[in-house]
């Protein structure tokens, strides 16, 4: 089956690093991205309730790191992701992680 | 400890003991290695660590091609510290090591030419003739204490400096025109006072296993004060350590001006006016006290002085303190109720609480409510940070008795600090006078190493470059022409970055490792302890310092040497990459902390002491207070007529780590100007769109930055960039135009009473908008 990313994107911080890792593995220039951050707020959504959050989105140059895994090796954004947040898999098996009240984005 | 033996260079809570720890199990550790082939690259396994800077030890995978140069890196999957993760700065490391503007060749300018570009390439035996003679020169006019040896931070060099003062038998060492040496040191001092010891929130990081380890358990909140720990990774603690256990179930109170991502994610969040700390904190010891939540067993059998303390915070009622801090008072009630029944929960504090002018009572205050609530040495709480391994030259280097010295013959240059006299810390506010005239110590010749304070630390950056530029001499030892070296430098020294040398890891105390050497070096550089011991053979001998000379240099031998009292040789402890030393909690109970084997605390009291006998006996405040900062629209309506904001500086960036990270592109990409950051309200009060060049000023200075408009700030309050210089202008373009958006122009040079802390975070300020 077609593997995809998920992203647990309650988790992600913005730190920019799924980008620069992909870049710098593709041999990116800056403004070019394989991975793109994007971001959700700041927005208050009641008093003392604020949404801030940040979802990594791949773009077109993305191969989900082929030959990486082939080697058994991690996509260069999920290895490195620092709040761990970013998982490779199967979309069937992925897509059943979802649900359970986190906060998920599948790209397949 | 007694006042009297805490003494020159006091180790700040950081002893290390003699005894050989054992280590703690690594199943893996028979079968690692620490180079291979994968392909066609060869692989390295090393630590990170350093330059370029960093707080912290990632262990990283260096891929070197069949040429031997370093075609990139990536986080080691084994390595329990990152678990395979490496940030940004690292994964653009290559960028680094073969950038142009790496500085590869020893060089001298006259010193009529200072601030000109007019550099000259010379060998190292020159380098080291012209220091000697200068240096030399210095002693026998002035004597020895004229010297100055600064350091900055998050480089492998905090745990050489010692030996490097020794070695030039002077007593001023210590992070270079910093003022009021306020970076941890502020709080490390009050951890030393009030327990003899350094202790970190536990993240599961002195495990092996991490997470998984059945002893530990997750806090139930973590206390996120003054540090936006996923950005700042400070002293030694990845912030993403956090992330993981919010997984797991951890909850998060925030007490930030701003909503940062913790804030956003976090239960209760506390947004204070900046300064306003030690209120605060003296308000959530009101409620514990007077809700009857505090440990019974830990204050009654451990600390010493509760009864003052329960009096000191009677007044600082959460109905009081929330007009102080500007927040909702049931926020009060709230953190400490949550606090105050949580089974563990650990104290993520930041630098913000020594940038106040009595930043060190800022400090006190907050690990006050740690005893308080009994969370030491517990799992899930908080856990003693001692060197790993009794290994002290990792952080504050101890190890210089084998190095003979006449350091302690001098008067160090304290300003008649309390504090500062008590460790034996310069006083950079006093060093900066001095350099200006303007205080009568003799300060002649500065060695600058990793150190750029024009651009970055340095309060009142010009008056720093005028004194720099009128001394007799000055050593500066880095990886590029960096501002500071531009000004004032006579001979610049250029150095290794981590993947060219050997060494050991530093800077955080669960565990030690080997920098380990993946290609040769570049040019002509020399890592900074290399230096360091080179300097040594120069100034003490071959006899002390018997481990080769230039490119012979013994490196591994040196390190070999240090690891003497650890039960490691080098290549043991090079092969495993890293070791973690036995880990138990509870330790204060069996005996473990104390240097004499008994139960109990490094104080006087053998107690956590609410009441500080040392600092009482020193004729400074026992116990916590607080006190408005010297500029704030409550210390000073009349000044806040002129200058109606709030000034917060020096919030970390992604990419950045200080001063650093400016010329590598895909770092700069993500935070290509100098910003400050405004709420939309009073940017509208002032005429300021987003993306504006506005002017921030007050009576200590100016400078331009660009406007962003953020509804996350609050509101009276303005956030500006820290260390920022241009490497894309020209050297003499006011040293790549680092005074232009310098907002430490806008800081004094000013620390608190003790010596320590100063204004950083709280100063006033007005701005408008410019053309640029």
């Amino acid at each position: 089956m077609k593997n995809a990313i998920l992203v647990n994107y309650e988790y992600c911080t913005g730190c920019h690093t799924c980008e620069v890792a992909c870049q710098k593995h593709l041999g990116l220039e800056p403004g070019k991205y394989g991975i793109k951050l994007t971001q959700i707020g700041p927005d208050q959504i009641s008093e003392r309730k604020w949404q801030y959050e940040f979802v990594p989105v791949p773009t077109d140059r993305c191969n989900l790191c082929a030959e990486r895994a082939e080697a058994g090796k991690l996509p260069m954004c999920v290895q490195h992701c620092q709040a761990g947040c970013m998982e490779l898999g199967p979309v069937a098996e992925l897509a059943a992680k979802m649900g359970d009240g986190g906060k998920y984005a599948l790209f397949a | 400890m007694t006042a009297e033996n805490i003494g020159q260079n006091a180790s700040l809570g950081m002893s290390g003991g003699s005894r050989v720890v054992p280590m703690q199990a690594d199943p893996a550790a028979s079968g690692r290695v620490d180079t291979w082939q994968e392909g066609e690259f060869t692989v390295v396994r090393g630590n990170a660590r350093t330059a370029p800077g960093c707080h912290d030890n990632c262990g990283i995978l260096m891929y070197i091609d069949k040429d031997g140069k370093l075609d990139h890196v990536e986080g080691d999957p084994e390595d329990p510290y990152n678990q395979g993760r490496l940030c940004l700065r690292c994964l653009t490391l290559p960028d680094v090591v073969y950038h142009e503007d790496r500085q590869l060749h020893p060089m001298k300018r006259d010193r009529a030419d200072r601030g000109k570009d007019k550099w000259e390439r010379i060998t190292w035996e020159e380098a080291y003739e012209i220091i000697e003679r200068e240096i030399r020169a210095v002693q026998e006019k002035y004597g020895s204490h004229a010297i100055q040896v600064f350091c900055g931070t998050g480089r492998d060099i905090v745990g050489y400096h010692p030996m490097l003062a020794n070695i030039l038998d002077t007593p001023n060492q210590g992070m270079g025109f910093l003022s009021g040496q306020g970076c941890y040191v502020p709080r490390m001092f009050c951890t030393t006072m009030k327990m003899g010891s350094l202790y970190t929130g536990d993240y599961s990081q002195n495990w092996i296993d991490r997470y998984d380890n059945p002893n530990w358990v997750r806090p139930d909140y973590v206390l996120v004060w003054g540090n936006n720990p996923v950005v700042a990774n400070s002293d030694g603690t990845l912030g993403h350590w956090i992330v993981e256990c919010m997984k797991r179930g951890t909850k998060l109170i925030t007490i930030d001006p701003k909503l940062t991502w913790c804030a956003a994610h976090s239960e209760y969040w506390l947004q204070v006016r900046p300064g306003t700390d030690s209120a605060l904190a003296l308000a959530l010891g009101h409620v514990i006290v007077k809700e009857d939540l505090y440990d019974h067993e830990f204050v009654e059998c451990w600390t010493y002085g509760f009864d003052q303390y329960a009096e000191n915070v009677e007044e600082w009622t959460p109905a009081r303190v929330a007009g102080i801090c500007d927040i909702d008072e049931d926020l009060i009630w709230a953190a400490a109720c949550a606090i105050g029944n949580a089974d563990g929960w650990a104290l993520q504090w930041g630098v913000a609480l020594d940038h106040t002018a009595e930043g060190f009572y800022s400090g006190a205050s907050c690990y006050d409510l740690v005893a308080l609530t009994g969370q030491f040495d517990k799992p899930g709480g908080m856990v003693c940070g001692m060197p790993a391994f009794g290994l002290p030259v990792t952080w504050i280097g101890s190890d210089t008795d084998w190095i003979p010295t006449k350091r302690d013959d001098h008067p160090h240059i304290h300003g008649d600090y309390p504090a500062l006299k008590m460790i034996g810390m310069p006083s950079p506010d006093a060093t900066l006078d001095a350099l200006c005239g303007e205080y009568d110590y003799p300060v002649k010749a500065c060695i600058l190493q990793t150190n750029n304070c024009l651009s970055n630390m340095g309060a009142q950056p010009e008056r720093i470059a005028e004194g720099l530029m009128n001394d007799d001499f000055n050593l500066v030892i880095d990886l590029w022409m960096t501002p500071t070296a531009m000004a004032c430098a006579d001979v610049f020294l250029p150095v290794t970055t981590f993947p060219e040398r050997f060494g050991l890891t530093g800077h955080q105390p669960y565990r030690t490792g080997a920098i380990n050497k993946a290609i040769e070096r570049v040019g002509e550089c020399r890592s900074d302890p290399q230096i360091v011991t080179e300097l040594g053979r120069i100034f003490k001998g071959e006899d002390v310092f018997p481990w080769g000379e230039g490119d012979a240099w013994d490196e591994e031998g040196f390190y070999g040497y240090l690891l003497r009292n650890t039960g490691f040789t080098w290549d043991d402890l090079k092969a495993r990459t890293w070791a973690y030393p036995e880990m138990k909690y509870y330790r204060y109970k069996t005996g473990e902390i104390r240097d004499d084997g008994q139960p109990g605390f490094n104080t006087p009291s053998g107690r956590y002491e609410f009441y500080s006998l040392i600092l009482a006996q020193m004729g400074m405040r026992p116990l916590a207070f607080y006190e408005e900062p010297p500029e704030s629209p409550v210390s000073r309506p009349d000044l806040a007529e002129e200058y109606p904001l709030v000034l917060t500086t020096g919030a970390r960036q992604w990419g950045f780590f200080h001063s650093e990270g400016r010329q590598i592109p895909h770092l700069r990409a993500i935070h290509p100007e100098p910003e400050v950051t405004i709420n939309p309200a009073d940017a509208a009060r002032y005429g300021i769109s987003d993306g504006d060049w506005v002017r921030i000023e007050n009576q200590y200075g100016s400078c331009v930055q660009k406007a962003k408009l953020d509804i996350r700030l609050k509101q009276g309050v303005v956030s500006a960039d820290h260390g920022w210089w241009f490497p894309e202008r020209g050297r003499e373009d006011g040293f790549f135009g680092t005074f232009e958006s310098n907002i430490n122009n806008c800081v004094p040079m000013r620390p608190g009473s003790t010596g320590l802390g100063n204004s950083y975070k709280s100063v006033l300020c007005k701005i408008y908008k410019v053309e640029r």
